[in-house]
């Protein structure tokens, strides 16, 4: 029975090369797929690209490229990924770059463009897309005209059809993470798009590799010393046929693949269980069984599949205003009480400056700056803490509002309570992006799918 | 009685979306998935969190998995690059989640 098998490079942007570049040289993969983009990526990467008209991507996936182009060339190991961002040529041209250096004739290399609807905006408005906020706060009016980037989330069509003109790797912006391995499954077991059932388990076999490390041991709570060698940590592979889905690793790396493992990313970022919608399919786990399989290997049962929805969802970055966030030290005795006591004075010295964010956090680093609310305040544990570090974040409409704060932090060293230490240097003003998830009708989305080949 | 920490039996990790937090749980041991679900109710939930969780609170029950996955809303301070929280993401709502007590028979064996 044929099988894919394919490998997840990467959790984020920013993640390390080393687990996708074992895999490419001593795990048997037919495919190799790495996500870049989380919800803000592309935000961000519109920032650089104004700033750099070259800028945009994900330029990790070029150095990973640089090392595993040729080997996954030699191997005829496919490659698909959502670096292009919001300079998907660029990645492109990079891309080339790379083979042409490497000699590698005959390179195809496909790409989606259409994902980036900024510029269709104001024609989508005329025709009565209302843009309304699926988390319902907020009206569109208000950020109309803050608008840095419009991309919308689509899924395997344009990567399946680049697939089928022979391409080696297929570069996207905003495809969904799972789209990417969907795709590539789809088209190697001829699975139908109205295949639910099966697209449903393609989609799942994405959403267990799409974050990397985190499906094979790391960020693991049910047991993370048991995790063998996270200074190598493998990330996790999919091996698919009709009848079997199965996750495992690469041989001789470290990490986890085991039933608590699998299941700890199996719900991530999930909500409703019976129906996690994605552009493909609308995928039903709440009957789904994680059973494990032998060594480093578990297997995938009764994942279910429902008609994918009419509409996509689009996600839109906006220009939300300013904060500025800062830190002061103090060490024993009463730490936390000094620094309760600079927060004080922070908080007065804004007022009298007329300093007015719209919002103000104070927390304090080594007591309750995760855990919040729920964090354990004993007053014995208190007293006796050997040193905590204040936290003070503020958000404002203006940048100059928001830098008022800055110089009032390190005059705290010889002008507060005794002990301060101010470390990391001034802080700066950050521009703050606001997201809004919306909805809009497929139709409207017109993608294409194109191949490049290095001569 | 006495209490324990959700920690002692279960074992899940958070995520997010825009504004929205997300946690899984599932029960260390199956045994315990009853106990789970009988004492972990999204309102002790949303009593537990307090001010830390604006929005609603819904559980979704996978006994099949032997887990359960809370979504929250307006769980994250604002989400993304909005929140002023350190955690913005929300990485640490799992832990957070699971040094919730909760009262169990004293011959439970807890692991």
């Amino acid at each position: 029975m044929k099988k894919v098998i394919i490998g997840g490079g990467q959790g984020f942007w920013g993640d390390s090369n080393d687990a996708a570049i074992h895999m490419i040289r001593h795990a048997n993969l037919n495919y190799l797929a790495c996500d870049y983009l989380a919800e803000l990526t592309l935000s961000i990467m519109q920032r650089q690209k104004l700033k750099n008209p070259q800028a945009g991507y994900a330029r990790d996936f070029i150095k990973l490229m640089d090392e595993v182009a040729k080997e996954s060339f030699d191997k005829n190991i496919k490659i698909l990924t959502n670096a292009g961002g919001m300079n998907i040529t660029e990645c492109v041209s990079q891309l080339k770059q790379v083979a042409e250096a490497k000699g590698l004739h005959g390179y195809k290399i496909g790409y989606v463009l259409g994902d980036d609807l900024k510029e269709q905006l104001p024609e989508l408005m005329a025709q009565g897309v209302k843009f309304e906020n699926m988390d319902d706060v907020g009206d569109f009016n208000d950020i109309k005209d803050k608008i840095l980037n419009v991309n919308v989330y689509f899924g395997h069509e344009p990567i399946v059809k680049c697939l089928e003109q022979g391409a080696n790797v297929v570069v996207t912006g905003r495809a969904t993470d799972s789209a990417l391995f969907l795709a590539p499954i789809m088209h190697e077991l001829g699975w139908a798009k109205d295949d639910w059932d099966n697209l449903a388990r393609g989609i799942m076999a994405g959403h267990l590799l799409e974050c990397g490390g985190q499906g094979a041991g790391g960020n693991y709570q049910y047991d993370w010393r048991g995790v063998p060698n996270m200074d190598q940590l493998g990330f996790p592979i999919a091996e698919m046929t009709n009848d079997e889905f199965c996750i495992t690793k690469a041989p001789n790396c470290g990490g986890i693949i085991c039933e608590e493992s699998v299941k700890e990313q199996f719900l991530y970022e999930v909500h409703d269980p019976a129906n996690y919608i994605t552009p493909d399919v609308d995928v039903d786990i709440s009957n789904a069984r994680v059973v494990n399989a032998g060594d480093n290997r578990v297997r995938i049962e009764n994942i279910k599949g429902k008609p994918r929805p009419d509409q996509l969802k689009l996600c839109i970055g906006y220009h939300a205003g300013y904060k500025v966030v800062s830190y002061l030290s103090f060490a024993w005795p009463d730490a936390y009480e000094k620094a309760q006591y600079a927060a004080d004075i922070l908080m007065k010295k804004m007022q009298r400056k007329g300093l007015r964010p719209d919002e103000v956090h104070i927390s304090y680093v080594g007591l309750n700056s995760l855990h919040l609310g729920v964090a354990d305040m004993n007053p014995e544990l208190i007293k006796n803490m050997n040193e905590v570090v204040l936290r003070i974040a503020i958000r404002t409409k203006e940048k100059n509002e928001a830098a008022k704060l800055i110089p009032e932090i390190a005059p705290l060293q010889l002008n507060g309570p005794p002990g301060a230490s101010f470390f990391g240097g001034r802080a700066h003003v950050q521009e703050v992006i606001g997201l809004w998830p919306t909805l809009i009708p497929r139709d409207a989305v017109k993608l294409s799918a194109n191949i490049l080949e290095v001569k | 009685m006495k209490e324990i920490y959700l920690m002692d039996i279960a074992h899940g990790r958070s995520g997010d979306k825009g504004d929205t937090s997300n946690i899984c749980v599932f029960a260390r041991d199956p045994k315990d998935y009853e106990l789970i679900r009988r004492e972990v109710t999204p309102e002790k939930v949303k009593a537990y969190f307090g001010d830390m969780i604006k929005g609603e609170i819904v559980r979704y029950d996978v006994p099949s998995l032997y887990g359960f996955n809370f979504v929250m809303k307006h769980a994250l301070g604002g989400g993304a690059t909005l929140s002023l929280r350190l955690d913005s993401l929300g990485k640490s709502m799992g832990s957070a989640f699971m040094r919730m007590k909760i009262s169990v028979n004293t011959d439970i064996e807890v692991n």
